[in-house]
């Protein structure tokens, strides 16, 4: 993963202040940084959303084809799940790099779709052991990572005038208590939180135009596709989990965690929540160990996190939603 | 990978014939599933049967066999010197390697290479890295790499907590300096035993799932433990969703199973230890 080079001392100073919850860009042990949400972002998709979190920007595509089903659910669709970490984002992804990483976050992926009920995979089916929609889910991850230039510059007055300049048109996320509302402040970090927020907001946004299976009396079947552009069905995300990734650092645990804190941190929970705050996935990742009590620990707080995350990501969206087409789009220049 | 002439190839497409011989089937083979795992204790480890020290090319190996056949075999090479230098990296680098043997699966056998195939070894291979990296003392270790291969002989379920024990087990026998060993332990939850409701109450949670209960399950989870140290090394689980409580406490007892198994691997290192002082 990127990495930033930290010398003891601001190591120390990070671990010191996240003991007494107070992290180095003013947010506490439970808060996520500000996120932007924006989707419907590229015109060719089916779906697809784009969101900021703090200086880790995900892109993500979804675009529904028609494929075979699989042979051991006949009547159910797939999701397929391909993950770009693109050299522009560190120097680090360049060549194999990159692609080692995208394995294990595709991977991770598949294991929280794969649980039954995330995605109501049925309502894919067009034609049972014949023809099933499979969503390809592309992920770009597009973060700019300079050095530690923005590093512990609480842009006040940036993030109010972005707000500004943007208007109605990028909805800013407040997660969690939403007293803290910083943006730019440090680069990257949480890739894995980033990336499942916006897949849950591109699979939000997808629309899979419908068709339907004609008979004739030799039954010979056809495939019609409606004529109105407008008539599609859509995913109902609502048991779509998030992750939420929990680093330790020293005797705590943080969520969403900048570069500088994940170089902090040797181990790390990363669990996937629905907005049930039902658990479905859980990994460790890192070099460390845990100790069972913490990860406990960290388990509750990652459900309680998780839940806010939700209720926060699904409010953003129906709002968006709600602006209909006179929304006008921020794209890429935002 | 070139054909193979000599081999008699079925039709271009083909369906296993489990799939449809599974539906009739389903009633039958769900109760007699149902009334063997009646009477199994959740709490029951399989039989586990260690042997450390018995490849001779390499530096460390260990076989590791659950009782319901899943048969691991690895292997281990001592600190070599790291082909590229890492610059300012200074600890050592653990390299896994995790190979499924074509036949160790029920079914058909995959074609080797396949990319479902490939995908799921690397995952294999990267969680029995995270399993493995807080065991061993990569910083003794400085530019220089550790080498650890698994290899599946046959799949009977637990296979990933089967090898992330054997892994360790030949770390220790090649003579790597660790804090502790690994030792990985599986769970699974079946399906009826819903953890939302009423069946909360119960312990839905199966140690060391058999490769019948494995496929049926709901939801799985692969615990690596340092019994020695009380800190878990690989935490590795999904499925269907469960309140954190229910995970938890499949967590707990996935922890109390890592220790229970603890004293067999050590005892088997032992024995390794003194034959080789014996030859």
């Amino acid at each position: 993963m990127a990495s930033v080079v930290l010398s003891d001392a601001e190591k120390l100073y990070i671990i010191h202040g996240v003991q007494e919850d107070l992290r180095v860009d003013g947010r506490g042990c439970e808060d996520y940084r500000c996120a932007e949400v924006e989707t419907d972002v590229v015109s060719n998709t089916s779906g697809s959303a784009r969101v900021k979190l703090g200086h880790t920007d995900i892109l993500v595509g979804v675009k529904a084809e028609m494929g075979t089903p699989k042979l051991e659910k006949p009547d159910e669709g797939y999701l397929e799940f391909f993950v770009d970490c693109s050299a522009n984002a560190t120097p680090e992804f360049e060549g194999r790099g990159g692609e080692e990483l995208g394995t294990e976050i595709a991977s991770t992926l598949y294991r929280i779709f794969s649980s039954e009920g995330s995605v109501d995979l049925k309502s894919l089916c067009i034609n049972p052991g014949e023809h099933c929609w499979v969503l390809y889910v592309d992920v770009l991850n597009d973060q700019i990572c300079t050095t530690a230039e923005c590093f512990n510059n609480p842009s006040h007055q940036f993030s109010g005038a972005w707000q500004s300049l943007i208007g109605s048109k990028v909805l800013v996320l407040r997660n969690h208590t939403g007293t803290f509302c910083y943006q730019l402040l440090e680069c990257g970090g949480n890739l894995f939180d980033a990336i499942s927020i916006t897949v849950k907001a591109a699979l939000f946004n997808t629309r899979i135009p419908k068709v339907r299976v004609l008979e004739d009396e030799e039954g010979s079947k056809e495939i019609e596709l409606s004529d109105d552009p407008y008539d599609c069905i859509r995913l109902n995300v609502e048991d779509v989990p998030c992750i939420v990734t929990l680093n330790k650092i020293g005797y705590r645990h943080v969520v969403d965690a900048t570069l500088q804190e994940e170089a902090c941190s040797l181990a790390s929970l990363l669990i996937a929540i629905t907005s049930k705050g039902a658990l479905t996935c859980m990994k460790k990742i890192g070099k460390g160990s845990l100790d069972p009590e913490s990860i406990f620990e960290m388990m509750e707080t990652g459900k309680k996190v998780g839940k806010s995350l939700h209720a926060s990501l699904q409010k953003v969206l129906d709002e968006e939603e709600s602006l209909g087409t006179t929304r006008q789009k921020v794209g890429f220049l935002g | 990978m070139p054909l193979d002439h000599r081999r008699l190839r079925g039709p271009d497409e083909s369906q296993p014939p489990e799939l449809w011989a599974a539906q009739p089937r389903d009633g039958g083979g769900g109760e007699a599933e149902e009334s063997g795992a009646a009477p199994r204790d959740p709490c029951a480890l399989r039989p586990l049967f260690a042997r450390a020290g018995l490849l001779s090319q390499a530096e460390g190996s260990a076989y590791v066999e659950l009782s319901g056949g899943t048969k691991v075999l690895c292997a281990a090479w001592g600190p070599r010197e790291a082909a590229e230098p890492g610059g300012a990296v200074a600890a050592g680098r653990l390299l896994c390697d995790f190979r499924r043997a074509p036949f160790c699966a029920r079914g058909a056998r995959p074609r080797p290479g396949g990319a479902a195939e490939r995908e799921a070894e690397r995952e294999a291979a990267a969680a029995l890295r995270e399993a493995l990296e807080p065991a061993v003392r990569l910083s003794r270790y400085p530019r220089a790499r550790l080498a650890v291969s698994a290899l599946l002989l046959q799949d009977g379920g637990s296979a990933l907590a089967a090898a992330i024990s054997a892994a360790s087990l030949a770390l220790a026998d090649a003579g790597v300096e660790m804090y502790d060993l690994a030792v990985g332990c599986a769970l699974c939850r079946p399906p009826r035993g819903d953890g939302d409701g009423d069946g909360s109450a119960a312990e839905p949670w199966l140690l060391q799932p058999g490769e019948a209960e494995e496929r049926g399950s709901a939801a799985r989870l692969t615990v690596a433990l340092l019994p020695a140290l009380n800190q878990v090394s690989a935490v590795l689980g999904g499925g269907r969703g469960g309140e954190p409580e229910g995970w938890g406490r499949a967590l707990r007892l996935g922890v109390e199973g890592c220790q229970r198994l603890y004293p067999v691997l050590r005892h088997c290192l032992l024995r390794a230890a003194r034959r080789r002082d014996g030859a």
